[in-house]
C-alpha cells in the first residue's frame, strides 16, 4: 500500500505542476495586456504634451480593459487558492459538479490550445465522499490523454449519475477520438488513483464514453 | 523608411494594444491572430520583423515559426511569450528565431530589439549572429544565442 502512497504522490506532483504552470501563464497574459494598457496610457498622454488631444472614451477603454484584466486575474488567482489548497485537504463529502467545474476551469486553457472544448452535462448535484485533489488527478489525466488523441474541433462532455451505490464519470467523446484505446492508457498512467480511489475505468464505444466508476464513499 | 512589423498572438486585445504603440514609435504594423492568417499574409508581403507568441491554440508558436522560415529562411523572427524556458528559447533559436522575449515586455526594449534584427544583414538575429534556420547549432552563434537567453537564466529558468 505505502508503494501506491509514493505513486499517488509521485503523480499529484507533476499535476500539481502542470497546473500550476498553466495558471501562471494565464497570470502572464493577463499582466501583459494590464502592462501594454498602462503603457497605452503613458504613450497618450506623453502625445497630448506635443499637443494631440485625449479622447476621453478612449482613456475609457483602456480603464475598462484593465479592470477587465484584473478581474480575470483575480479569478485565475482565486481557482489557484483553491486548487493549492485541495492538494493537501483530507477526505470530504462534495458536490461531484464542483470537481468536474474545477477540473474543466483547471484544463480550459490547455484544452483552447489543443482545440478541444470542454463542456459539463446537465444533471442533478450528486454527493460524494473523496479525495477532491486525487480524483481532479484522474480526470486530468483523462483529459490530457483526450487532447493526445483529439483533433482540433473535438468536444468533450463530462457528467456523472448515479448508478446504486457508485458514481459513474462520463466523459462524452466525439466520434474520432477512440474511447477504448483512451481506457487502456488511462487504465495505465492512472493506475495507482484508480485503485487508491476504489476506482474503475470502463470504456463505452457505443456511446463514445468513458466511464469512471467510484464509490459514493470513499473506502479506507 | 519606416520597420514592417508582424505581430502574431492569439490574443486580439493584445494584439491591437501592441500594434498602436509601435506604430506611436514610427513602425508599421500588420496584424495577425493565428498561426493561419500570419503564414497567409508572409506569402502575400514581407516584413522586416515578425513578433510571434510562442503558446497560441491551433497552430504553436513553435509549429508558426517552422512554417515561416520555410517560406523565408532568411526571415527576422523574435519570439515574445509568457513563458520562456531556456530548452524552448534554445530549441526556437535552432529552428531560426533571431531572439527571445518574455511578456510583459518593456516597449523600449521590444523597439529596441525589433530595430537591432530589422538593421541586421537577412538571417541575422539580434545578438548580431547569423543562423541557418535548422540543424546542429552552429559554432560561434552558440555565444549570441546565450546572449539572449541571458534574460532567462537571469529569472531561473
Amino acid at each position: 500500500m505505502s508503494s501506491y502512497h509514493g505513486k499517488v504522490d509521485s503523480l499529484g506532483l507533476s499535476f500539481f505542476g502542470s497546473m500550476t504552470a498553466s495558471i501562471s501563464h494565464e497570470i502572464k497574459n493577463a499582466l501583459a495586456i494590464i502592462n501594454e494598457n498602462a503603457g497605452l496610457l503613458g504613450d497618450l498622454v506623453a502625445l497630448s504634451e506635443k499637443g494631440r488631444p485625449l479622447d476621453p472614451e478612449r482613456l475609457q477603454t483602456i480603464s475598462d480593459s484593465i479592470r477587465r484584466r484584473v478581474q480575470g486575474a483575480d479569478d485565475i488567482v482565486r481557482r489557484l487558492n483553491r486548487f493549492a489548497h485541495s492538494a493537501n485537504q483530507p477526505v470530504v463529502t462534495t458536490g461531484i459538479r464542483d470537481i468536474l467545474a474545477c477540473t474543466v476551469a483547471l484544463s480550459e486553457r490547455l484544452a483552447t490550445m489543443k482545440g478541444v472544448r470542454l463542456l459539463i452535462a446537465a444533471g442533478e448535484e450528486i454527493e460524494v465522499q473523496t479525495l477532491p485533489f486525487v480524483l481532479e488527478n484522474l480526470l486530468w489525466i483523462c483529459l490530457k490523454n483526450i487532447f493526445l488523441l483529439a483533433g482540433e474541433g473535438q468536444q468533450v462532455v463530462l457528467g456523472a449519475v448515479r448508478e446504486e451505490s457508485d458514481v459513474v464519470v462520463t466523459l462524452h467523446c466525439t466520434p474520432e477520438i477512440p474511447v477504448e484505446q483512451l481506457e487502456t492508457t488511462v487504465a495505465t498512467e492512472g493506475q495507482p488513483l484508480i485503485f487508491f480511489l476504489r476506482m474503475q475505468v470502463r470504456a463505452d464505444p457505443h456511446n463514445g464514453r468513458l466511464c469512471l466508476h467510484m464509490p459514493l464513499r470513499f473506502i479506507e | 523608411m519606416a520597420v514592417t512589423v508582424l505581430l502574431i498572438d492569439d490574443d486580439r486585445e493584445f494584439l491591437d494594444i501592441l500594434a498602436e504603440r509601435l506604430t506611436i514609435r514610427g513602425m508599421e504594423v500588420t496584424s495577425a491572430a493565428s498561426g493561419r492568417a500570419a503564414l497567409d499574409l508572409v506569402r502575400a508581403a514581407r516584413f522586416n520583423v515578425i513578433v510571434l507568441d510562442l503558446q497560441m491554440p491551433e497552430m504553436d508558436g513553435l509549429q508558426v515559426l517552422e512554417r515561416l522560415v520555410a517560406l523565408d529562411p532568411a526571415q527576422r523572427i523574435i519570439l515574445l511569450t509568457g513563458h520562456a524556458t531556456v530548452s524552448r528559447g534554445v530549441h526556437a533559436m535552432k529552428l531560426g528565431a533571431a531572439d527571445v522575449l518574455e511578456k510583459p515586455v518593456d516597449i523600449r526594449e521590444l523597439v529596441e530589439r525589433i530595430k537591432t534584427v530589422a538593421s541586421a544583414p537577412r538571417g541575422v538575429g539580434a545578438n548580431g549572429q547569423a543562423g541557418q534556420p535548422s540543424g546542429p547549432l552552429q559554432k560561434g552563434r552558440g555565444q549570441g544565442l546565450l546572449q539572449a537567453l541571458r534574460g532567462l537564466f537571469k529569472s531561473g529558468r
